[in-house]
């Protein structure tokens, strides 16, 4: 499942890339963290709980930045395993001054296994959709709460 | 298909459940008639600690008439909708749609409360409700309250409901003389919901369209109003073409869902396509010209 | 048989029915022994990935958990999953009963959990932590035999497991002569089988007999046992298989699974029964898949029709590895390409490409109904470029009874047949020259009704053994109790057939009974001679023959007796309503009681005449059976949403005699639901990813009643030379024949849209898209001529 779309972030560029870098910031976007911690030079050990309504999973795994490229872009990668199968996500995010404030882009491909894939493949894309929402509402809420000068 | 274990309460009252429901938080799940949150438990997607099933509670599976409205418990299954003579005599809407939904199993145990409670962007009744602007009531310990159906559905599976509350009744009109409404679905080959799902009401006065509502379900994440649909036709008079042009705004601006069955773009036009199926059905009946 | 009958060929009730109707039958999931275990599997949720490392600890010291064992624990004890299918240059690696190091699709057994009760066990599944290394999914079947392609398995570096070529005829001359080359794309997407019944096991083992007894929801109790023992290393004589009743199984119990050895093993090592059942979600991923190739055609033809030869290159999605019969299936569409046609050259090729999905096999027809769905849909796209009736093309084409039996150029010799009259009637009963009228009435009002054609041969009665991995003929004891009382006991395994009743029907006409006093016993390695099981439609032609001789057997022996009791000669005796009369004097007869009392008191016999009366047959056919007939369907499409209506069926069918026409007609019927579904409904969805995304029945689309005409059935009657009940077989007719004749229809349905082929399923969306995209867009009401001018100009470009 492909992934891409954009955000424009009211914050400067160096912020924006403090959060995504900063496991305890990245920490607080990451929609049902419940554990992130390092694991090694841009690797942390993740443990998240989705959940929609009803439906919910807990995947443990890994997150890892890479190809950081300051302040500009990096890559991302997500991946767990939980009892409903695994979830795999991998992304490039770019991110351009626009008046002072920062847009960011983010384009990806997301992969579930197991039984979400087999049973929920009517409503994955919009879950998925949600879930990234959730992380960048999260991201705007936390720059928000940080700007001016914090 | 064992689900994870869990705690099983069965209130018999309504008072019990929200206390439950409070003591329980959103470590609980209200079980209805379980047609979806029972398989889901099945294959461990949910895992709730604590399952408060209504079944057992009294006095919320009723149908009845009070100041020119319908009042409907919540644990009314559909089949009791599908068969209900003061449904069929006065809301026919609500009987089509919940004829429309499954099969005689699924019927005769899944729930109108559950249903709408549970939102599945593919659900019939939702549309239905929607185009009736039903009224729906929720409980909590702290009280009542009732909001339209028009802002009961905020996201996939997603309700006003707040945590502590329990939908118990859904109102919906007595469609008078003139008014007439009907329900078109195109079903999904496997599962039977919704690919879409058009109900629409329409009230003539003088040969024009008075009063016009048209929910849509299975079109996006959630059942709309098609605002666009109604405003097209409001105050003019019913003709093949213009019922026809006004269905080619069912889904504009909607973000439509694609699964397996129907691509996003297919969808919006099956929504144009039962839109105006709908609305044509329901003119007629409006104007006594065909059952 | 042409003298008249009381009980065969008449349309007698399923003795079976009863306990099936009133939930009496007991499946395996109904047996319950002492201190039985529970055991499930962990499986893969990644089609491709080195297996890290299984942290079993936590779920061995759940509650109630008794083992948990991965491949490293069954090491050298559990042998490779079996294949009986034998083809030159066949490559890839045994299947290990649990995934050893590498997962190779999604739902592969990692590890087995063992626990005291059902909920226990499923708590106890969720804690095995598999550490999965993923690698990148060979999915499509074309790349995967592409270059550069993941490798599934290294002794076939390139994913191809085999490559079968048949060349028969001068295909060059052919294509030479041709005064057109017609070429299409023709898929036969994957399938999943969905018996009601999912496979189950219950493996019990005495330690102080040491006897093993497996109970296992199969088609093939004998074979199991032969193989269970190798894979096992267990004494054969001391290996039991019983099938319960078995709920359906369209070929996904054609197999000896990974499971049923791990079962069984699980028995000897625990000393405790242990039972398996699949659940519906393993059942999807588990449980072989049908279908799924890729046809390519070139044929040339005469301005007239004539077929002159056709090419034919098959990529056959054969999954991850190979179960029981993986690699013949798609050989079988090889022998019956030419269909029932004369076709002078032929030119076959075959690629076997190894996936990362499920393995897929003999689904009901295996091979047929692709080569079937291939020739016929050639038919019509013959007809539809030469704009003739596509009667009429399959008329010129068809062999003339007095051809039979006819050899094609694909090796096979079909007995007999009458196209021409299968195909008349079929046209005569569905009205056809008056359906085309009405078809072309409602296109000049925008309605578009589509007649599709469909007249197939298809090869039954699995056997003979020359042309059999296993075996081609099958067994059959024949007792007849002391109290009158009949047992037989076949080889055969029906599961839904309805062999209980005709066995019975021929046991109660031959010996002068009633269906009643005749009990069918199968499906019991301990109690039935060695037999090969039920599949390819040979439980009648084969089995059936088999019981049939062993009846003769007896009622000779009983009127050699009855004629040694009467002084009469036992040529002229005749058995009638429990008694055996004499043809030559009056009404003299005695019962047939007395005559098998004297069997069994043994005092009274011929001289030198064994007691007792018991008979058994291993028949052997000489040849398969060729059932064919004609099919025609009437559809309507719904212009603007591009829904597909199934408006009337009318199948003719030639299944040579018939034992019971109730049971044809069930067959008949429920083969074209099976064919609706592939048709217009099923399709196994893998993604990129290989995960199977039509994993359960929210999305996997079977047919169902209301999708479905009146199917009306007709029969012609050929009767087959082969054995001598002169039956073909009709268990797979329907799925084989209907296929075609329901897309043809689509197509012929949308022929005003320029559409010359649709593939399966017809999903509306897919239809709508071919109706509305059409280049140039026309308008929905263009009377029907223009509609065909503006056709021909775009085929001309």
């Amino acid at each position: 499942m492909k992934v891409q779309g954009q955000i424009l972030l009211a914050a400067a560029r160096g912020q924006v890339w403090d959060l995504l870098t900063d496991p305890a910031k990245l920490a607080k976007c990451l929609p049902g963290c419940e554990k992130l911690e390092a694991a090694g030079p841009d690797r942390y050990k993740v443990s998240v709980k989705f959940a929609l309504a009803a439906i919910s999973g807990s995947y443990s795994g890994a997150v890892e930045l890479s190809e950081k490229k300051q302040p500009e872009s990096l890559r991302i990668m997500l991946e767990g395993k939980g009892t409903p199968g695994f979830m795999k996500g991998e992304g490039r995010i770019r991110l351009t001054e626009k008046q002072g404030q920062t847009e960011l882009r983010y384009e990806g491909e997301a992969q579930v296994g197991g039984m979400i894939a087999a049973v929920g493949q009517r409503m994955i894309d919009v879950a998925a959709r949600r879930i990234i929402q959730q992380f960048f509402d999260a991201a705007a809420a936390q720059l928000r709460s940080s700007v001016p000068g914090a | 298909m064992i689900p994870a274990p869990f705690e099983y309460h069965a209130p018999k009252s309504l008072e019990e459940a929200l206390r439950l429901l409070d003591r329980h938080g959103d470590e609980a799940k209200l079980l209805a008639g379980g047609h979806s949150l029972l398989p889901m438990m099945k294959l461990r997607l949910a895992a709730p600690r604590f399952v408060i099933d209504l079944g057992r509670l009294k006095g919320l599976d009723y149908i009845r008439e009070e100041q020119g409205m319908i009042a409907i418990g919540a644990m009314t299954t559909h089949a009791e909708i599908e068969n209900s003579s003061l449904l069929r005599a006065k809301c026919p809407l609500l009987s089509e749609t919940a004829a429309a939904i499954g099969d005689v199993q699924v019927r005769n145990r899944g729930t109108l409360g559950g249903s709408l409670a549970h939102a599945d962007p593919a659900a019939d009744y939702p549309a239905s409700i929607l185009a009736l602007e039903a009224q729906m009531t929720m409980n909590s310990s702290m009280g009542v309250r009732a909001v339209d159906a028009a802002e009961f559905f905020l996201d996939m599976l997603t309700t006003q409901l707040r945590p502590g509350e329990i939908l118990t009744e859904i109102r919906v009109p007595a469609l008078g003389k003139g008014t007439g409404a009907a329900y078109c679905k195109l079903s999904q080959p496997a599962s039977g919901y919704a690919v879409v799902g058009v109900a629409a009401r329409v009230t003539l006065a003088a040969g024009k369209l008075a009063q016009i509502a048209v929910g849509v379900t299975g079109v996006g994440p959630k059942a709309y109003r098609a605002v666009n649909v109604e405003d097209a036709l409001r105050g003019k008079k019913a003709s093949e073409k213009l019922l026809a042009e006004a269905a080619r705004h069912a889904a504009r601006g909607v973000e439509a869902l694609a699964d397996l069955h129907a691509s996003a773009g297919y969808r919006s036009e099956m929504a144009a396509v039962f839109t105006r199926r709908a609305l044509e059905r329901a003119v007629a009946r409006a104007a006594g010209t065909k059952a | 048989m042409a003298t008249a009958t009381k009980y065969i060929g008449k349309p007698l009730k399923r003795k079976e029915d009863p306990r099936l109707i009133h939930g009496l039958a007991h499946y395996v999931d109904d047996l319950v022994l002492a201190g039985m275990l529970h055991a499930g599997f962990v499986r893969s949720p990644h089609a491709h990935a080195l297996i890290k490392f299984v942290d079993t600890s936590k779920a061995q010291s759940a509650p109630g958990v008794v083992a948990v064992l991965t491949a490293e624990d069954v090491r050298g004890q559990i042998g490779a999953v079996p294949c009986a299918a034998v083809l030159p240059d066949m490559k890839a690696a045994p299947r290990p009963v649990l995934a050893t190091g590498r997962v190779r699709f999604v739902g592969e057994a990692v590890a087995v959990v063992i626990a005291s009760d059902r909920y226990a066990l499923r708590d106890a599944l969720d804690l095995v932590d598999v550490d999965y290394e993923s690698l990148t999914p060979v999915v499509d079947p074309e790349k995967a035999i592409s270059k550069g392609a993941p490798v599934l398995h290294e002794p076939s570096p390139d994913n191809v497991a085999y490559r079968w070529e048949l060349e028969g005829g001068d295909i060059k001359k052919a294509f030479k002569q041709a005064d057109k080359v017609i070429r299409q794309r023709i898929l036969n997407q994957r399938l999943v089988p969905v018996a009601m019944e999912p496979r189950g096991v219950l493996a019990e083992y005495k330690p102080g007999e040491k006897t093993l007894t497996v109970w296992s929801s199969t088609q093939i109790p004998h074979l199991l046992k032969t193989q269970l023992a190798a894979m096992l290393g267990a004494p054969e004589h001391s290996v039991r298989v019983i099938t319960p009743e078995v709920g359906g199984g369209f070929g996904s119990k054609l197999n000896v699974y990974p499971e049923e050895a791990v079962i069984a093993h699980l028995a000897m090592r625990l000393g405790r029964p242990v039972k398996w059942v699949e659940t519906r979600r393993e059942n999807f991923l588990c449980t072989i898949h049908g279908r799924d190739q890729i046809g390519d055609v070139e044929a040339a033809v005469t301005k007239d029709g004539v077929l002159l030869g056709v090419k034919w290159r098959i990529v056959a999605d054969l999954g991850a590895y190979y179960q029981l019969l993986t690699p013949l299936i798609p050989t079988l569409t090889g022998l019956m390409l030419a269909g029932c046609y004369k076709v002078p050259a032929i030119r076959i090729e075959i690629i076997g490409a190894l996936t990362n999905k499920m393995s897929t096999d003999a689904y009901r027809g295996a091979g047929r109904p692709e080569a079937t769905y291939y020739i016929e849909r050639l038919m019509d796209l013959i007809a539809a470029e030469l704009k003739k009736d596509p009667a009429e093309i399959r008329r010129k084409n068809f062999p003339q009874p007095k051809d039979f039996p006819y050899a094609t150029p694909t090796g096979v010799t079909y007995d007999s047949a009458n196209y021409q009259k299968s195909l008349d009637l079929a046209l005569q009963k569905s009205g056809y020259a008056k359906l085309r009228k009405e078809q072309a009435k409602l296109r000049k009002q925008g309605r578009y009704l589509g007649i599709g054609l469909s007249t197939y041969v298809e090869i039954c009665a699995m056997g003979p053994s020359s042309a059999m991995p296993a075996g081609g003929w099958e067994s059959a004891t024949v007792r007849v109790e002391p109290t009158g009382k009949v047992t037989i006991l076949t080889g055969a395994s029906p599961h839904g057939q309805g062999q209980e009743t005709s066995f019975a029907q021929m046991g109660a006409e031959i010996l002068g009974l009633t269906p009643d006093d005749v009990h069918v016993v199968h499906g019991d390695t301990a109690a039935v001679p060695y037999g090969i099981g039920t599949f390819g439609s040979r439980g009648t032609a084969v089995g059936g023959t088999a019981a049939y001789k062993s009846l003769i057997k007896l009622r000779d022996k009983l009127a050699q007796i009855a004629g040694h009791l009467m002084g009469e000669d036992p040529q002229k005796l005749v058995f009638g309503d429990g008694r055996i009369w004499s043809k030559s004097a009056g009404n003299k007869s005695i019962g047939l009681i007395e005559a098998i009392g004297a069997a069994y008191v043994a005092k009274t016999l011929p001289p030198g005449m064994e007691p007792g009366l018991d008979a058994t047959t291993f028949f052997e056919p000489s040849n398969f059976t060729f059932p064919f007939g004609a099919h025609v369907c009437v559809v309507e499409i719904d212009a603007e949403t591009g829904d597909v209506r199934l408006l009337k069926y009318v199948a003719v069918d030639d299944c040579g005699n018939v034992l019971n026409p109730l049971l044809v007609e069930g067959q008949v019927h429920g083969g074209i639901v099976q064919a609706v579904g592939q048709a217009m409904f099923e399709e196994a969805v893998y993604d990129e990813h290989g995960q199977l995304i039509t994993g359960e029945l929210m999305d996997y689309a079977l047919p169902r009643a209301g999708a479905l005409p009146w199917m009306e059935t007709h029969r012609t009657v050929t009767p087959s030379p082969v054995n001598p009940l002169g039956v073909k077989g009709v268990g797979e007719a329907g799925t084989i024949g209907a296929t075609p004749a329901i897309i043809n229809a689509v197509v012929d349905a949308l022929a005003p849209f320029g559409v010359r082929h649709v593939d399966m399923p017809a999903k509306r969306e897919r239809i709508w898209k071919l109706m509305h995209e059409a280049p140039p867009r026309r308008a929905p009401r263009a009377p029907a001529k223009a509609a065909a001018r503006r056709q021909a100009g775009r085929r001309a470009k």
